[in-house]
């Protein structure tokens, strides 16, 4: 059995330790939000914070997420009110919105580690893909987020 | 900001409120041919349904081609509206299109809320459960929509205010409607919507309800914030695949990696999973989550018979036959305006121009998966799709279900770019539920996504320009070799004309003298599907490309070549078409001085009722690179429903097209695609994406679509500034062949 604490909760697992956390949060604890794009760390749809650092939960296995600090993209705020999720509506940056929420946890990673970063760094930062194509606005609502 | 409700389903937990009442009025709906309102417990719900309207919408467009007289759903009848209002002063608006990304729940839902006179806060919108026969494709949803929805709108505005004329015992012109009440404009009292609907359900319905002056809109047209986005923000959206039911298992699809190949025997079920189904030319496995049954997947072994002909679907010899057909096929006429031929033959100069283009897949972000909720008299099922109609025909075939038994529950796509209005995914989930007895999620692995797609399919195209003494196009001969989507799937005879293979290819608005288009069709297997913009996204870069070349080869300025070839053109879009084009040439700056190194591509596509031109500014930092730095994008889409809406699909088609055309492209090596993941599959990354400027002309014209349009001139223009910046011209796609990713 392991315990996994996600956005502040801790949960009892009890899977094979070598299954990626992206699974466990999404078939095991039903948190949905956390999106499969690839399984190879390449399209970061399934970006999460753990310990505070963007990581892709696909290739991160669950035993060494274990007694971390797990942060999703449900546990970005409780109402919506963070300032990329107020920043992503203002901007209306999301189209199909499947890749969304590996970008809101990507750029929180980033703000946080670099609360005002040029496009350069939005863009070196961001590796995410996103088949809508709604770059250009992910990159304008870190602006705003970041500018509050 | 509004509250959003954008499926009909919650993990764990399918809802009961979302999904019931609609269906059970789906049902009764179905046997109505004219508009009918129906009572329901504390509200009004008013359903519109216009029989002839699916056939008007199956002619319209891409998938719409399809058989005009399908009738696997037995609901004839197309709910195109719904609008339910509370007695809580709620508003639903109900949608018979797939929300895909761009925008379609919010647009229809913003037209009918206009009528009604509502508050957008407190407008929702749901998914139309299924039985009805819509399909989202053709870039439609709005513009076949636009008139239904207001309709809809106004009706049920109309009926609320006779609801509150009654109750005042005074006439209904004395009463007027505003943001979400009825006021009695003599003595301003005030009855709210919620208060009204039961009583306004039972008004009649009016026939001829007056529609809002278009100088009076307070939405329409406005870029309102999209209703569905805030729910894309915080993990609460449910696409398909985060469909969760109690006791449900996880099965994964092994497809047999050769096309055409079929299953030889069922193999032993693997440890760790519990189960592995048979589906003729592929085995599923299931497990107790998905990532077990992907590693159960991964270790089986499996037998698969491989026709000798597998060796065929290579793309060398898939190539060389399309270069076989191009010189001798026997070709179906697709346009013919004067005497191409012997324009040519008497011309001064001929530029004889031949462009290649690869299969592509779609890879839309979220992999292909169906939930599937099966017992002896019901069936239950989720799915990310463009044709719910489709999938209740798949288990009605396939369980011997009556369609009133079956509960189709759209869920939102993450992405859909044509890829979801098939069925492959949705019958094997079926055949799944069926053999193991259980609730059951199936899901494509990224690997299996693109290694079994319905593929844009590869082109050879062709063109010679005919030119006088005097530099003037005088014949233009194009002709397509390519597979055909309508004809793999039986909906076009082998000699037929395939319109989706050639379309941006004819109806071109500029005057070419003697035009002749001519399509051969091509025999390979490999299956063929509708991929965002469909024939355009070859055929404009075919026909864009040549117009600069033409230019490139006369000494012409590409923007003036335009010009002058759409002055001439009496062709009923040239005006329109030579508006885009300038604003366009005046919004990129066209001709303006550019850095060194820099230089500027420009292309025009009309398609799905929409002109767009796009002036694109690149460089190349180094040799085998491009940086595409800017792209100025003018279309003219008649008028604007949320012109927000349109810029981030113009903005998107954009992006779309630049992966496409920089390193799109899926390879066969005997029957087997070279895509696998995104590892050779590159798509563009946030530091790849150019700025894109939008400007929209509302012509008045009728309404054209937006989802697609952005995608076909981006490819031309791009290799337009890259003809200019290198003297290189790029013939065969992609730019960048064998184009590789690493996680970054």
């Amino acid at each position: 059995m392991i315990t996994l604490n996600v956005n502040g909760q801790d949960h009892p697992v009890n899977v094979d330790p070598a299954t990626p956390l992206l699974w466990v949060l999404r078939d095991t604890l039903q948190m949905t939000g956390t999106k499969y794009g690839c399984g190879i760390e390449i399209c970061a749809a399934c970006t999460v914070l753990v310990d505070g650092e963007a990581e892709k939960s696909c290739g991160m296995e669950v035993r060494e997420a274990a007694g971390r600090r797990i942060t999703t993209v449900e546990g970005l705020s409780p109402d919506r009110t963070h300032a990329l999720q107020r920043a992503w509506i203002a901007e209306q940056v999301p189209q199909c919105g499947y890749c969304q929420s590996g970008m809101l946890m990507a750029a929180a990673s980033l703000l946080s580690q670099n609360p005002h970063p040029t496009d350069a760094e939005i863009d070196s930062a961001m590796q995410n893909i996103c088949v809508c194509g709604t770059y250009q606005r992910v990159r304008a609502a870190i602006h705003r987020a970041a500018n509050g | 900001m509004t509250e959003t409700i954008v499926s009909d389903t919650r993990p764990c937990a399918p809802p009961a409120e979302q999904a019931d009442e609609p269906e059970l009025t789906v049902r009764k709906a179905g046997l109505l041919d004219r508009r009918q309102f129906l009572a329901t417990t504390g509200g009004l719900l008013l359903a519109f349904t216009l029989k002839g309207n699916v056939r008007a919408a199956y002619a319209a467009g891409p998938p719409i081609h399809i058989d005009p007289d399908y009738t696997g759903d037995p609901v004839s009848a197309n709910i195109n509206a719904w609008i339910r209002i509370g007695a809580d002063e709620s508003v639903t608006v109900l949608i018979g299109s797939a929300e895909m990304g761009q925008g379609a729940y919010s647009g229809l839902a913003q037209i009918a809320a206009e009528e009604l006179k509502v508050d957008w806060q407190k407008v929702t919108a749901l998914p139309c459960p299924s039985s009805m026969a819509w399909i989202t494709g053709g870039s439609t949803s709005i513009r076949n929509n636009y008139q239904m929805f207001r309709m809809a709108g106004a009706t049920a505005r109309e009926m609320l205010i006779a609801a509150a004329a009654r109750t005042w015992k005074v006439p209904a012109s004395a009463c007027h409607a505003v943001n979400g009440a009825v006021v009695n404009s003599r003595t301003n009292a005030s009855l709210t919507y919620g208060r009204l609907a039961r009583l306004a359900a039972m008004m009649p319905v009016p026939a001829n309800p007056p529609l809002t002056a278009s100088a009076d809109f307070q939405l329409i047209g406005k870029p309102v914030p999209r209703i569905d986005l805030p729910s894309k923000t915080d993990g609460s959206a449910v696409y398909g695949i985060d469909v969760c039911l109690p006791g449900m298992v996880f099965a994964v699809i092994k497809n047999c990696p050769t096309l055409g190949g079929t299953l030889q025997s069922t193999p032993s079920v693997p440890p760790g999973a519990s189960a592995v189904v048979p589906l003729d030319n592929a085995v599923a496995v299931v497990a107790t989550n998905t990532w077990q049954a992907m590693q159960a997947a991964d270790q089986l072994e499996v037998s698969w018979n491989i026709p000798s002909s597998a060796q065929n679907l290579t793309s060398s010899v898939i190539l060389a036959q399309a270069q076989q057909l191009m010189a001798t096929g026997t070709p179906v006429t697709a346009e013919r305006q004067g005497d191409a031929t012997s324009a040519l033959n008497g011309a001064a100069r001929v530029l004889n121009m031949t462009y290649t283009f690869p299969y592509l897949a779609h890879a839309c972000m979220e992999v292909l998966n169906c939930t599937v909720q099966l017992t002896a008299t019901t069936c239950d099922i989720w799915a990310p799709t463009q044709a719910p109609g489709w999938v209740q025909a798949s288990v009605a075939a396939l369980t011997g279900l009556a369609a009133g038994n079956i509960n189709v529950h759209p869920t939102l796509l993450g992405g859909g770019l044509g890829r979801k209005i098939e069925q492959d995914y949705v019958v094997q989930a079926i055949r799944v539920a069926k053999a193991i007895g259980q609730p059951v999620k199936l899901t494509w692995s990224r690997e299996e996504d693109m290694g079994h797609d319905q593929y844009r399919p590869m082109a050879l195209v062709n063109v010679k320009a005919g030119l006088d003494s005097a530099s003037n196009v005088v014949g233009w001969s194009n002709r397509i070799v390519s597979p055909s989507i309508l004809f793999q799937r039986g909906w076009i005879p082998g000699g037929a004309l395939d319109t989706q293979a050639t379309e941006g290819a004819t109806e071109l608005p500029y005057a070419l003298g003697g035009r002749l288009v001519e399509f051969v069709r091509h025999t390979a297997t490999v299956p063929v599907g509708f991929w965002r913009s469909v024939g355009h996204s070859f055929n404009a870069f075919a026909v864009e490309s040549a117009i600069d070349e033409i230019a490139l080869a006369t000494g012409a300025d590409p923007l003036t070549l335009r010009r002058r070839l759409l002055a001439a053109s009496l062709d009923p879009l040239a005006p329109r078409s030579l508006a885009v084009l300038n604003a366009a040439a005046a919004l990129g700056g066209w001709g303006s001085a550019l850095a060194p190194g820099h230089a500027q591509g420009l292309a025009f596509a009309s398609s799905f009722g929409s002109l767009v031109a796009q002036v694109v500014e690149i460089s190349q930092p180094a040799a085998g690179s491009l940086t595409v730095h800017k792209v100025a994008c003018v279309i003219d889409c008649g008028s604007a429903i949320n012109p927000d809406s349109i810029a981030a699909q113009m903005q998107g088609g954009i992006f779309h097209g630049l992966s496409a055309i920089l390193w799109g492209q899926v390879n066969f090596t005997n029957g087997r695609a070279s895509a696998h993941n995104f590892s050779n599959y590159r798509m563009l990354r946030m530091k790849e994406a150019p700025t894109v400027s939008v400007q929209i002309i509302q012509s008045g014209a009728p309404l054209g679509g937006v989802g697609e349009p952005g995608v076909p001139p981006i490819g031309p223009a791009v290799a337009n500034a890259y003809a200019r910046l290198t003297g290189q011209r790029i013939r065969t796609l992609p730019f960048f062949p064998g184009a590789t990713m690493g996680g970054g």
